[in-house]
């Protein structure tokens, strides 16, 4: 089980949002850079960053941030990264960075398109985030709710050769209540790919019950909210994972 | 005559993984995989297969506990048989993993890999656990070996290994910091500390050549 740590971008800080509102957005740092350095120091094998203002605007806004990271981090460990990113261009430059996996969400639901050709031009590199409530996947920093099911969508992405699925639950994000577990199991069973879980972790008891569920596919867990305020020790519970799961 | 493997459920690790891969593997071979929590279904089958993940101290608890020991041991003494992972390093006499004594199937010791402030080839500091693809190295022809190129690809998660007493147990090494035992086989057991479950194409094969080993 990979416990993979966020880091939200917003106007050059690290925050975190509560159910994607930009409104209600703390600040945990302002120095991303020192941020990544953390979680690395604290053992973290994989970063998931996140471009907000990207997210809303359509388009890369925080990349000074980001490549700022990569700087930091170096070929340490695989960085993720998603927000804003909706052409085959953009990817381009941000693999070239040095970011190993490009997330597609809001583009990949809207222009399946677009993430095909990204699969095919990029293969190995793309991963599907897709957000969601009550088994919907949601668009647009969340704020559009489609009717599309979480496990159709995501076999048809499956098939265009991502790399694996971040299912969110945004019911739940930054809410501390707790992984759905139900749901990124019943995903991960009807998918080959890894599922990454995310929303809600809420501390020590989650990481456990993902370990349980692991052999069904689920493969790791974005840390946001819970290792920021201390609700969860991020060492001690990849730790624990390791302890679980590694022989 | 159907012949039968058993996968040993004694409430421990990738189960379904390997359960799967066995019943992959043994697609149109004929024979029946039987995935059990019951002792007498391991002493009744031809073949037996030992997974286990996590902390060894629990695995060897939790293989007591279940009352599969005894079955286990039985199929040891003659029926072919293959460990994987957890289900490995528990064949050897000891792990350094909380002082765990193990089944003292194959003489050697199980040992966490020390590679704190180490760095490797491309600059990065090894990690453990080792996770991810790294290559075995076939120390001696054996018939899980067939049709295996030397040096494949494997898929590993673990952060201790064995290290038997006798090189001639030791079938497979693999380098990561060191050179380490990566697959140990004695006479009827054969032991792997990667996952071929979750070694694609390959791994299948090693569970093909398993299920039609007549050591």
């Amino acid at each position: 089980m990979l416990l993979i740590p966020a880091i939200d971008l917003k106007d050059g800080h690290c925050v975190r949002l509560e159910q994607g509102d930009m409104s209600v957005s703390t600040s945990f740092g302002d120095d991303p850079a020192v941020m990544a350095r953390r979680w690395l120091d604290a053992g973290a094998r994989r970063l998931h960053l996140v471009d907000l203002n990207g997210a809303f605007a359509g388009k890369p806004v925080n990349e000074s941030a980001v490549k700022a990271i990569i700087k930091e981090l170096g070929n340490e460990i695989p960085i993720q990264l998603g927000g804003g990113i909706r052409d085959l261009d953009t990817i381009e430059r941000y693999l070239d960075d040095g970011i190993s996996y490009i997330i597609i969400g809001t583009a990949a639901v809207k222009s399946p398109g677009f993430l095909k050709d990204a699969c095919t031009a990029f293969g190995g590199h793309i991963i599907v985030g897709l957000d969601a409530k009550d088994g919907k996947v949601a668009t647009d920093g969340w704020s559009k709710l489609t009717g599309h099911e979480v496990v159709d969508l995501a076999l048809k992405f499956q098939d265009y050769g991502v790399e694996g699925v971040i299912y969110t639950d945004i019911g739940r994000d930054g809410m501390l209540t707790g992984i759905n577990i139900d749901a990124t199991v019943k995903l991960a069973q009807a998918l080959t790919i890894p599922v990454f879980a995310s929303g809600g972790l809420a501390g020590i008891a989650d990481i456990e019950k993902l370990c349980a569920v692991e052999d069904e596919g689920v493969e790791g867990v974005i840390c946001g909210r819970s290792i920021y305020t201390g609700a969860l020790d991020f060492t001690l519970a990849q730790s624990r994972a390791d302890e679980l799961l590694a022989g | 005559m159907t012949s039968t493997v058993a996968v040993v459920d004694y409430g421990m690790g990738n189960l379904k993984s390997v359960s799967q891969a066995v019943i992959k593997a043994a697609e149109g071979s004929g024979v029946k995989v039987v995935i059990t929590q019951k002792a007498e279904d391991v002493f009744a089958a031809d073949r037996i297969v030992l997974p286990g993940q996590g902390a060894i101290r629990d695995c060897m608890r939790e293989l007591r506990g279940s009352g599969m020991l005894e079955a286990v041991l039985d199929a040891a003494r003659e029926k072919p048989m293959l460990g994987v992972c957890v289900g490995m390093q528990m064949l050897l006499d000891h792990s350094e993993e909380q002082d765990t004594p193990g089944l003292g199937l194959i003489p050697g010791t199980v040992r966490r890999f020390q590679l704190e402030g180490r760095v490797q080839g491309d600059g990065s500091r090894f990690k453990v656990p080792q996770m991810g693809w790294n290559r075995v190295r076939q120390e001696l022809a054996h018939p899980l070996w067939t049709g295996i190129p030397d040096d494949s690809w494997f898929y590993f998660v673990h952060s201790f290994y064995a290290a038997p007493s006798e090189a001639r147990h030791s079938a497979g090494t693999t380098e990561y910091g060191e050179r380490f035992t990566s697959a140990v086989a004695r006479d009827n057991i054969f032991a792997t500390q990667f996952h071929p479950e979750k070694s694609a194409d390959l791994g299948l094969a090693l569970y093909r050549n398993f299920l039609h080993w007549m050591p």
